[in-house]
């Protein structure tokens, strides 16, 4: 309400301009970070570094993404943690081997995730609850189901998933990589369908798309129940990595998962930016791990490096999207 | 002197139509508050005592401390996630270099809040002056905060807690304990200068429209920083208070708070949009908190079912905060119609 | 007193003659540095830094300060950081990482191929249950059943008592808790009245111990793990009397049995637990390992559980450990400092400043390890998988029950 910068119409080329201003920042980011890790240590050009680094990123990238969609609705989600927690147990818990049993799995942490999606949608969209608040609600709940579930670290996820997810495929192309690849596919489609617009009308004025005819509360209740399956596949890639669940395992992606939207360009107060962007926003997080530890930095200050260069990576995004918009007007 | 002027009509009438839903959450969450308590022998006889009671006010005192910074944020239309850090970087300070000895507290301990003040300042600027989201910018301020106090410390924290801050959390002011005169006090300040100064009037202007704050004339970016230089002192003041309780400051001890001071916030029923909102509310939510897992913790479930039940609680008090709110707008919207008609 | 210090004299001698045999035998050998990655779950607690000032103390004693090139990396809490922190080690081509492992589980297959390619992993205190690292941990030795019989055996037998758990939904937690629960459920009149959890920290287990009070306040004794400083607080800012109470390591706790006023109004118990010293010891072997000093496949190798009963606190004079002191004043080191940094036998190039700063003890030498190590029972989902534990998995090695049930 009061951080909306502009009050531009919803659909409308800034808005448009901007996202694509977000995602393409985030990713000459990417490439000059990477271009920083490759200068202290060339091995970092190698496919395996690459596929450590896409499997490293995958389920952040995955989470992030279904932040973006509630973000977008100007909406905040804390579930994911839960989300996350609760897959993660399920795929160690009830392991399903071979192919067919990978896509099984995938289909059923994407139908958990959605299931749990549809309970923060309802709270939010149709109760009128304030998302932050749900979702804490939501999120607890099913931290709780997970230690219910497996009370401590352990079983074995799926050899098949553990292995081929994580593993290169075609010779050249990290299945993880090609997942998150998916997923930003399906997201450009879904943003020219009437779903992804109303989702960037509401975010910036959820009255005036109420008043040009937006279901708004039954297109914000898809948006978390879209959100949920992306956390539940975010909690699938994150069992294909560490081959094991932890009630857990999902606390730690909660406030990352809003760096790497921030980071991807999406406006943490709605309406603008783009899945994307968040996609390539995780990576950048992931990435500037391995560039500090190539570079040696003390571990001490690791901390102090990462969240500097969070602000500043923001600000950089802002100056040059700032410069460019002022640039559009001449 | 004219803010004063511009600001009182608009609010005004924003605030009467606000203000039985409001009072209706808080009185609501302390009422479920106090039942609790009373209901509470059900769970295990000792239960419903003053020794319950006292030990959820002297655990509440953190988190009220620290959420009346986070709720002034939160009124701006913004959000502080470094008061963990802060929290943890005021014990820090506090020990390192107060120590156990009193003759240094009066002349270091302000220093120390000023320090933390200076840190929420920072957060301001960022925000007001350069433009960086609030959630961004006090994320990376918190980390930043964390991983100084590492460098500095070494990862142990010495020193032991000076004793005027022994006596606030355990001693007794004219018979009653006082660490609960004190949170009283505080209160009373904070809310004061929340609802009853003009300060606090800007802050709500910000909140509610920037753009019709700005044409108000309220010195919107000196009154944000302001707001997050109080949320650093706020958070600083319960970092050194958690070091009078415990004895020590460790360098997680901000961590567990950082939820529960935005959750305090809005369960009390305040907008996480800003705008609406008032520290008596986040008293309720603080307190409805606080009772709430003082309960679930005696009830001698496992950890998997304590933990969906504190989860299950949540939301039905929100859901039925909900309720009353959309009914007591439907009611106001029908006041409306019926003055139209 | 004459004969203390005489036998602290021989001690050094003899400390001092092996540290020149040490040294010289290290001379011989062509100066190779190795490059030894130190990585930690996260350095905010006292015990994890105490860990990793141990092992950066010793890295710089002689011999090892011309041979170890160490650098250390911190994880936090989230064990994806780790695996990327490992990637990268072995990217570098570490000789060597030692760690303490976030996650017995998650970081399995990254460990497994770090192994294959050469890297010695050793891990201290946590546990991964991957078959080609090193584990040495006190764990197997078995905290929680040892210190609940000690509690049972204080309390006659029969009482209520609260439980003090660690963080909820790991498995350090799980193995000490079951442990324990081993021991109580054989006693009908032990009453477990309130079970929370302190998540191994001090001030979280002082806050739910003022809970559990308010509720049980006629508890008669409380079994805690790492925190136990805090729920000590917790007891005494109540008033009134005090009871048996188990625990861990922290400073704060044994300074407790050490309090008169304490005593009469009825402390008493064990502080055992979690070593810091684990991660000295763990260090010391790997070097010796990648030296060519030992030859050792990887195990699962058990440090001893610490063991000080509330009569046997002996406060250290200044910073000197010396003549068995377990105590240090109160003013040299935070409430949650755990105190078990030394051991006469695996790690005597260690003193209070080294474990407080990572600075090693002035004209010290490494000294080298007994020959023979203790192998760790299996202990399924901590230090192996798809194993099966012993039949007496829950022995008891250190308490003996004086109570029967």
């Amino acid at each position: 309400m009061s951080l909306v910068p502009n009050e531009s119409l919803p659909g409308t080329r800034p808005s448009r301009a901007l996202f694509a201003n977000g995602a393409l920042m985030a990713g000459v980011f990417y490439v000059v970070l990477y271009g920083v890790y490759a200068a202290y240590d060339p091995g970092a050009l190698s496919l395996a570094t690459f596929t450590d680094l896409m499997n490293n990123a995958a389920p952040l990238a995955l989470a992030a993404a279904g932040q973006t969609i509630v973000v977008l609705t100007r909406g905040f989600d804390l579930s994911l943690a839960g989300t996350i927690s609760i897959v993660s147990v399920f795929m160690a818990v009830f392991p399903m081997e071979d192919a067919g049993g990978g896509a099984a799995s995938f289909a059923a942490c994407l139908a958990i995730g959605g299931a749990i999606g549809a309970v923060s949608g309802l709270l939010v969209a149709f109760r009128g609850i304030q998302s932050i608040a749900a979702t804490l609600g939501v999120m607890i709940v099913c931290q709780g189901i997970a230690l219910l579930i497996l009370n401590a670290p352990g079983g074995a996820v799926a050899e098949w998933v553990s292995y081929e997810m994580t593993d290169v495929v075609f010779g050249f192309a990290p299945a993880s990589g090609l997942v998150v690849l998916a997923f930003a596919l399906a997201w450009l489609l879904l943003r020219k369908t009437d779903l992804g617009l109303s989702l960037y009308a509401i975010g910036a004025d959820e009255g005036a798309a109420g008043l040009s005819g937006v279901p708004v509360a039954r297109r914000r209740f898809w948006a978390y129940v879209l959100a949920g399956a992306c956390y539940g596949a975010a909690g699938f890639m994150l069992s294909a990595q560490t081959a094991t669940g932890d009630p857990n395992a999902g606390m730690p992606f909660l406030l990352l998962s809003f760096a790497s939207v921030a980071l991807g360009g999406t406006s943490l107060t709605g309406g603008q930016g783009g899945v994307v962007g968040s996609l390539i926003g995780a990576c950048v997080l992931m990435l500037m791990q391995k560039v500090l530890f190539a570079a040696g930095v003390s571990s001490f200050y690791i901390g102090a490096s990462q969240g500097a260069l969070l602000i500043l990576a923001i600000l950089f995004g802002r100056l040059v999207s700032r410069a460019a918009s002022s640039g559009d007007a001449k | 002197m004219t803010v004063e002027a511009t600001l009182e009509a608009p609010t005004d009438t924003r605030r009467a139509a606000r203000f039985s839903g409001e009072a209706l959450t808080a009185m609501g969450l302390f009422a479920l508050s106090a039942g609790m308590v009373a209901a509470s022998p059900l769970i295990s006889p000792a239960l419903g005592s003053w020794s319950q009671i006292y030990t959820i006010l002297l655990l509440v005192s953190f988190l009220l401390v620290i959420s009346f910074g986070q709720g002034l944020v939160i009124l701006t239309g913004g959000l502080d996630l470094s008061v963990g850090s802060v929290m943890m970087l005021g014990g820090v300070l506090t020990t390192t270099w107060i120590g156990g000895d009193s003759a240094t507290f009066w002349g270091v301990m302000p220093v120390v809040l000023a320090f933390g003040a200076g840190i929420g300042a920072l957060n301001g600027i960022g925000v007001a002056m350069v433009g960086i989201p609030p959630f961004i910018m006090t994320m990376g301020v918190g980390i930043v905060t964390a991983s100084l106090a590492l460098g500095y410390t070494g990862g142990t924290t010495l020193g032991a807690a000076p004793p005027p801050l022994l006596l606030l959390m355990k001693g007794d002011i004219l018979g009653a304990p006082s660490v609960i005169v004190f949170v009283l006090l505080f209160c009373l300040v904070a809310w004061t200068l929340q609802s009853r100064t003009t300060f606090g009037r800007k802050v709500y202007a910000i909140g509610s429209s920037r753009r019709a704050a700005r044409i108000a004339g309220v010195p919107i970016v000196s009154t944000t920083i302001l707001v997050y230089a109080t949320s650093g002192l706020c958070a600083t003041l319960s970092g050194a208070m958690l070091v009078g309780y415990s004895n020590g400051a460790t360098l997680r001890m901000g961590d567990p708070y950082l939820l529960p001071s935005i959750a305090a916030v809005v369960v009390g029923g305040s907008s996480i949009l800003g705008g609406s909102g008032n520290f008596v509310n986040t008293i309720c939510g603080a307190l409805f908190l606080a009772t709430l897992e003082s309960l679930i913790a005696a009830s001698g479930l496992g950890q998997g079912w304590r933990t969906i039940l504190s989860g299950l609680i949540i939301v039905g008090a929100l859901l039925v905060q909900s309720g009353w709110i959309s009914g007591v707008f439907a009611s106001v919207a029908r006041r409306v119609r019926g003055a139209g008609g | 007193m004459k004969f203390g210090k005489l036998t602290a004299a021989s001690f050094g001698l003899a400390l001092g003659l092996t540290g020149l045999l040490g040294a010289a035998s290290a001379q011989d050998a062509p100066q190779k540095k190795y490059k030894i990655y130190l990585s930690l779950s996260y350095s905010g607690n006292n015990w994890m830094s105490e860990t990793a000032n141990i092992i950066k103390a010793l890295a710089k004693t002689p011999p090892y300060d011309k041979m170890v090139e160490l650098k250390e990396v911190i994880s936090g809490t989230d064990p994806q950081a780790q695996i990327a922190a490992y990637e990268s080690m072995i990217d570098a081509k570490a000789d060597g990482v030692i760690s303490f492992p976030i996650s017995p589980t998650a970081l399995n297959r990254v460990v497994k191929r770090g192994c294959d390619r050469g890297v010695k992993f050793f891990m201290y205190d946590s546990t991964v249950t991957e078959r080609c690292a090193y584990n040495v941990s006190y764990i197997s030795a078995g905290f929680g059943e040892n210190t609940a019989q000690e509690l049972v055996n204080s309390l006659g037998g029969k009482g209520k008592i609260f439980m003090v758990r660690g963080v909820p939904g790991t498995s350090v937690d799980k193995r000490h808790y079951e442990g324990a629960m081993h021991i109580f459920s054989k006693y009908p009149g032990i009453k477990v009245v309130s079970e929370y959890y302190g998540y191994w920290d001090d001030r979280i287990a002082q806050q739910e111990t003022a809970k559990a009070l308010a509720a049980h306040p006629d508890v008669d004794g409380i079994w805690s793990e790492l925190g136990e400083a805090g729920t000590l607080n917790a007891v005494v800012d109540r008033g009134g009397k005090l009871m048996p109470i188990v625990g861990e390591n922290m400073n704060g706790f044994r300074q407790g049995f050490l309090n008169e006023d304490y005593k009469a109004r009825g402390l008493k118990g064990v502080s055992s637990g979690s070593p810091p010293a684990t991660a000295g010891y763990a260090f010391k072997l790997m070097m010796e390992i990648l030296t060519g000093k030992r030859d050792l496949e990887p195990v699962n190798i058990e440090y001893p559980l610490p063991w000080a009963r509330s009569d046997e606190m002996k406060p250290c004079q200044g910073e000197a450990i010396a003549d068995g002191c377990n105590v240090f004043d109160a003013k040299l080191v935070p409430q949650g400092f755990s105190t078990v940094i030394y051991d006469p036998a695996l790690l005597p190039e260690i003193n209070l400043q080294s474990a407080l700063t990572g600075e090693p003890v002035p004209g010290m030498t490494i000294q080298p390890l007994p020959k023979e190590i203790v192998k760790a029972a299996n202990e399924p989902g901590i230090n192996c998988n798809r194993c099966d534990p012993p039949a007496d998995l829950y022995k008891l090695t250190t308490a003996t029950a004086t109570v029967q049930p």
